[in-house]
């Protein structure tokens, strides 16, 4: 890094949105570098060395999830936050398979794009894979196969529903951190429930019972009061 | 032997004349011209028979009537015309008169698209309108406290858009994303609306009571996708408490029948008025008594959508006056062992 601000690349055609949103990440203290389509993104990842791309789905010359996809082709393991134009839920699966890191539904709250953008940043170990763009997840006696949609206990295979599953592998790709319901809610349902709270929450208690996970001595999922959940085993990819 | 042998070369040839006889046959029948001229023939015949019959005048006496041959040949003529137009033009005019139908419909669907469109551009101006103002007002104005109400109205009109926005995603999305089907436990998801329900800050000191038959069997599940189930009473329920009064009541109920299970959520506000009942599980249709309250105008569209596609109904029935009030009925089959 020559510049002691991380230099972020933000890929989206719609100029009302590059040119609201690099001025307020700037005021964040990053550096930021925009283009508008998906071509120049990918000329500008292997230009500059960006610490982080932001990539909207739809865009002219080559899609997001087309330039993501050229990106881990060639190893390069760069944290990602893939934009979605759309809330179909076959969207936001796909952009795990693409390895992207984080992603965020539009319209979207600036502090929230820059929520995620310190998160992954933080949890991103220069060079390596992240968690993300592994298809085995392990932690303690917990194995996540993500392409199966299977999860098992000491080798055992464990029956969850499959939004059970998909807040499970949302955590598991985001360990140590956070997660509000508000957050689990956009990522795993891509709606925002008026009760969405307590649906989490009723999958959440499946999820810990299925595991095993006694909610006041937790070994995987802690609840943080009145902020969320946080995944506190060490998880390995692979 | 020989005749066996014969016979058998008869046989053969039957065989093999029959078949070619069939298809040419059928390849006869199956031009139109053939089965106009079959079908009118029998009619013309029996004008033919009458001129021709005429001359001899000949009565004959058929049961109680008298009748010439002449007028007996048309009858029958008549008759094996119907007979065999009905045989052979049959499906042709029916699937003409379907066309017709087809046309009705598609002439409906463009209307309400046309309908949804001018509702659409309704509910996307007024909120423009307000971010609109405010943002003048932020540019314009000097004094913080008046630059931050106009931040909060921006806010405002911003949040309007965006449940607009979410909630013609919702409809949008639930044509294209497969159902969940797992055995959902009714009451104890209606508890959790309940509660969720009376933790909104517009619903404090308002109770809503919730009846459930617990004799003589405990509910049989329902099977489908436990959060949009739980959306369909949410909506009813925050649609009971928006419209009513803290001197009204709301009132969750559910009953089954071995092969329904009946959920009503009923209150005794104002009341729908007859001729608007019909219309508000149209997407983006707004009663009188919506004006000027929060909402997208989806919510009854989108509850209505989901009980249907648990393969439910969702009624409504409604007075103004003595007494007044509102019970919408929820319908969703039990699951079959």
């Amino acid at each position: 890094m020559k510049d002691e601000r991380s230099l972020i690349l933000l890929a989206d055609d719609d100029p009302s949105i590059a040119d609201t949103l690099a001025p307020f990440l700037e005021r964040a203290g990053y550096h930021v570098l925009t283009v508008s389509d998906g071509a120049a993104a990918l000329d500008k990842v292997h230009s500059h060395r960006p610490a982080l791309v932001i990539l909207d789905v739809l865009m002219p010359r080559m899609d997001g999830r087309e330039v993501l996809r050229r990106i881990r082709r060639e190893n390069l393991w760069l944290p990602a936050i893939l934009l979605t134009q759309v809330g179909e839920s076959s969207e936001r699966a796909l952009a795990l398979e693409e390895g992207a890191d984080d992603y965020l539904n539009k319209p979207f709250d600036p502090h929230e794009l820059l929520a995620r953008i310190r998160a992954v940043l933080r949890r991103a170990r220069p060079g390596e894979r992240s968690l993300s763009t592994s298809w085995i997840l392990s932690a303690l006696d917990l194995t996540l196969d993500r392409r199966a949609r299977r999860a098992s206990l000491k080798g055992e295979s464990v029956d969850l529903t499959p939004k059970a599953l998909a807040v499970l592998e949302y955590l598991m790709t985001h360990p140590d951190e956070c997660v509000s319901r508000e957050r689990l809610l956009e990522a795993v349902w891509g709606w925002e429930y008026p009760a969405g709270t307590r649906t989490v929450d009723t999958r959440m208690a499946e999820l810990r019972r299925t595991i095993g996970d006694d909610p006041e001595k937790p070994r995987y999922i802690e609840t943080i009061t009145a902020e969320g959940y946080r995944f506190i085993a060490p998880v390995k990819g692979g | 032997m020989r005749r066996l042998k014969a016979g058998r070369a008869f046989e053969i040839a039957t065989m093999k004349l029959l078949p070619t006889l069939r298809d040419f046959l059928g390849r006869l029948f199956n031009k139109r011209l053939t089965r106009v001229i079959v079908t009118v023939l029998p009619f013309l015949l029996g004008i033919l028979a009458t001129v021709y019959v005429q001359n001899f005048l000949r009565p004959i006496p058929i049961l109680a009537f008298r009748m010439d041959i002449g007028m007996a040949a048309l009858v029958f003529g008549v008759f094996l015309t119907l007979l065999l137009g009905a045989y052979f033009f049959g499906d042709e005019s029916r699937g003409w008169f379907a066309r017709g139908e087809m046309e009705d419909v598609r002439r409906e669907m463009d209307e309400n698209r046309r309908q949804f469109i001018r509702r659409l551009d309704h509910e996307i101006k007024n909120p423009l309108t307000g971010l609109q103002a405010a943002l003048v007002n932020m540019s314009e104005v000097s004094v913080d406290s008046d630059r931050h109400r106009a931040g909060e109205n921006a806010r405002h009109a911003l949040n309007r858009l965006k449940r607009l926005l979410a909630d013609l995603r919702k409809l949008a999305e639930l044509e294209e994303r497969p159902l969940e089907r797992l055995p959902v436990d009714i009451p104890a998801l209606l508890e959790d609306v309940v509660d969720a329900i009376q933790s909104l800050p517009a619903a404090q000191e308002r109770k809503v009571n919730l009846m459930i038959a617990r004799v003589p069997w405990p509910f049989p599940p329902v099977t489908g996708d436990r959060d949009l189930l739980s959306l369909v009473f949410y909506n009813l329920l925050e649609n009971a408490i928006k419209f009513t009064t803290r001197d009204d009541s709301v009132e969750v109920r559910i009953l089954e029948d071995g092969k329904d299970i009946l959920i009503e959520v009923a209150d005794n506000g104002a009341g729908i008025s007859p001729g608007e009942l019909p219309k508000i599980f149209d997407e983006l249709y707004r009663g009188t008594n919506a004006r000027g309250t929060e909402g997208s105008g989806l919510g009854l569209a989108l509850t209505r959508r989901i009980v249907v596609l648990h393969d439910g109904s969702l009624d409504v029935r409604s007075r103004q006056q003595d007494p007044r009030g509102t019970v919408f009925t929820v319908r969703l089959p039990v699951t079959r062992r």
